[in-house]
């Protein structure tokens, strides 16, 4: 016992180097679960606040770009309404019913677009209604799925994430894949499990599935930029080119399903298998 | 100014400098510089070694806070401030540091310095980016990353540190 002890003084350097190494790579390999759930919670408005200030600074120097695109919004939105108001108004009807979404704007205070596993801080939290797992949109397409939530702020996992997978569908064809963030460059995905006969082209459109209650419908993805024929001829892969520009996000909209609780619900009452 | 409240300031700007200006410059997607190792590398010379190391592990867990990456930095700076006395005593041989406070250009030299610098960013490099890719798939990409991002690195850090040296030289 005595030269157990005498063992540890003497190393106690290397020994406590060990440890906290170790502590570390425990961290990180588990940097999605219950760790980051808490101290996120505890630190998450103490963060948020030091990049507000950064990106307060840095918004006078984007008013201009921010301009354009809201004017850009606007004109499609307004494009739209009076197409659709024009044509049928039983069109309009379908949507109003079908209109279990609310978007909740928010400001993008902190985003990182070339790490491995890239987050996106934003200044709408608890106190504004946004709770984990809403999804995020940009005006040009998806964005990512809010991962934690303090009051004042959301951390959202970026599209560009390793644990990153959205279910999407080929607009030409209906035909479902899935979405997942491999080629570590900010402007590419890649979508995975397309079956063999299926023709794609370059630019076709890819928008989100009807699958999940995270995203509605046919919002804006991306587009093919090239196919990637397996050489083992089962399933084939895409390589995309996101819609949203990852590297001049500013502004997104959350996205709250109004009918979560009832949905969850159901699933909830499934028999366990 | 008092030596404890230099340290801390200089920490506060050193993590705001890293995560609202650095984290920002993005050269083709590669390169990735980072500068709070300055504060690791200005720790004074004769520091016990564990206050050092466990220095490392606070510094590195702050930054991971602002990054979202529990445990990535904390574990490069702690592996850095674990070798930083041995690199100190290969780099300076048999040269004598007792008398020297800090370890800056102005007391030992460029040349030092220069190696000094290097070995730890270098350090630094290697275990966050290949810790980051946390896969031996992903190394090719990570052993590119370390190749671009060091130089970057290492010149932010030399001008930072000429651009503050001036000051010091008022104050003393």
């Amino acid at each position: 016992m005595y030269n157990l002890i005498r063992f540890i003084q003497k190393h106690f350097f290397i020994i406590l180097f060990l440890i906290i190494e170790v502590g570390c790579v425990i961290l990180l390999a588990s940097s999605l679960s219950f760790h980051r759930q808490v101290v996120f919670n505890l630190t998450n408005d103490a963060v948020g606040w030091v990049y507000k200030i950064g990106s307060d600074v840095g918004d006078y120097f984007r008013l201009k770009q921010t301009n354009k695109q809201l004017a850009e919004e606007n004109a499609r939105l307004r494009e739209r309404l009076t197409y659709e108001t024009d044509t049928s108004n039983k069109k309009l009807h379908v949507l109003d019913s079908n209109c279990i979404y609310r978007f909740i704007p928010a400001k993008v205070v902190n985003n990182s677009i070339n790490q491995s596993n890239n987050y996106i801080t934003i200044n709408k939290g608890r106190i504004d209604g946004i709770e984990k797992d809403m999804g995020v949109i940009s005006t040009d397409g998806i964005v990512g799925i809010v991962a934690d939530v303090s009051n004042h702020y959301a951390t959202i996992i970026s599209l560009l994430h390793s644990y990153s997978v959205t279910s999407v569908r080929f607009k030409d064809n209906q035909h479902l894949a899935n979405l997942k963030w491999k080629t570590h460059n900010f402007r590419y995905g890649t979508v995975e499990d397309i079956p063999t006969h299926l023709t794609l082209n370059k630019g076709d459109t890819v928008v989100t599935s009807s699958f999940s209650y995270i995203f509605p419908e046919d919002l804006m993805v991306g587009t093919i930029e090239e196919v990637l024929v397996s050489p083992t001829g089962d399933l084939n892969q895409a390589k995309i080119k996101f819609a949203t520009n990852f590297s001049t996000l500013r502004w997104v909209y959350v996205i709250q399903n109004t009918n979560k609780k009832e949905i969850d619900s159901l699933t909830f009452r499934l028999p366990k298998l | 100014m008092n030596t404890t409240v230099k340290i801390i300031l200089r920490l506060a700007g050193l993590i705001v400098a890293q995560v609202l200006i650095v984290n920002h410059i993005r050269l083709g997607g590669y390169v990735h510089p980072y500068i709070y190792m300055i504060f690791i590398i200005l720790l004074p010379i004769n520091m016990p070694k564990i206050p050092l190391l466990l220095t490392g592990f606070g510094l590195g867990l702050v930054i991971d806070l602002f990054m979202g990456t529990l445990g990535l930095h904390a574990a490069t700076t702690t592996l850095i401030a674990f070798c930083r006395p041995a690199i100190i005593r290969i780099i300076s041989g048999s040269q004598k540091l007792d008398n020297i406070y800090e370890p800056t250009i102005e007391h030992l030299g460029f040349p030092w310095f220069l190696r000094y610098t290097l070995c730890i960013v270098i350090l630094h490099h290697f275990a966050l980016f290949l810790l980051e890719s946390f896969s031996f798939r992903l190394m090719g990409q990570a052993l590119l990353r370390i190749l671009l991002s060091t130089p970057v690195s290492i010149f932010l850090i030399l001008i930072i540190l000429y651009l503050f040296k001036t000051d010091k030289k008022k104050n003393d």
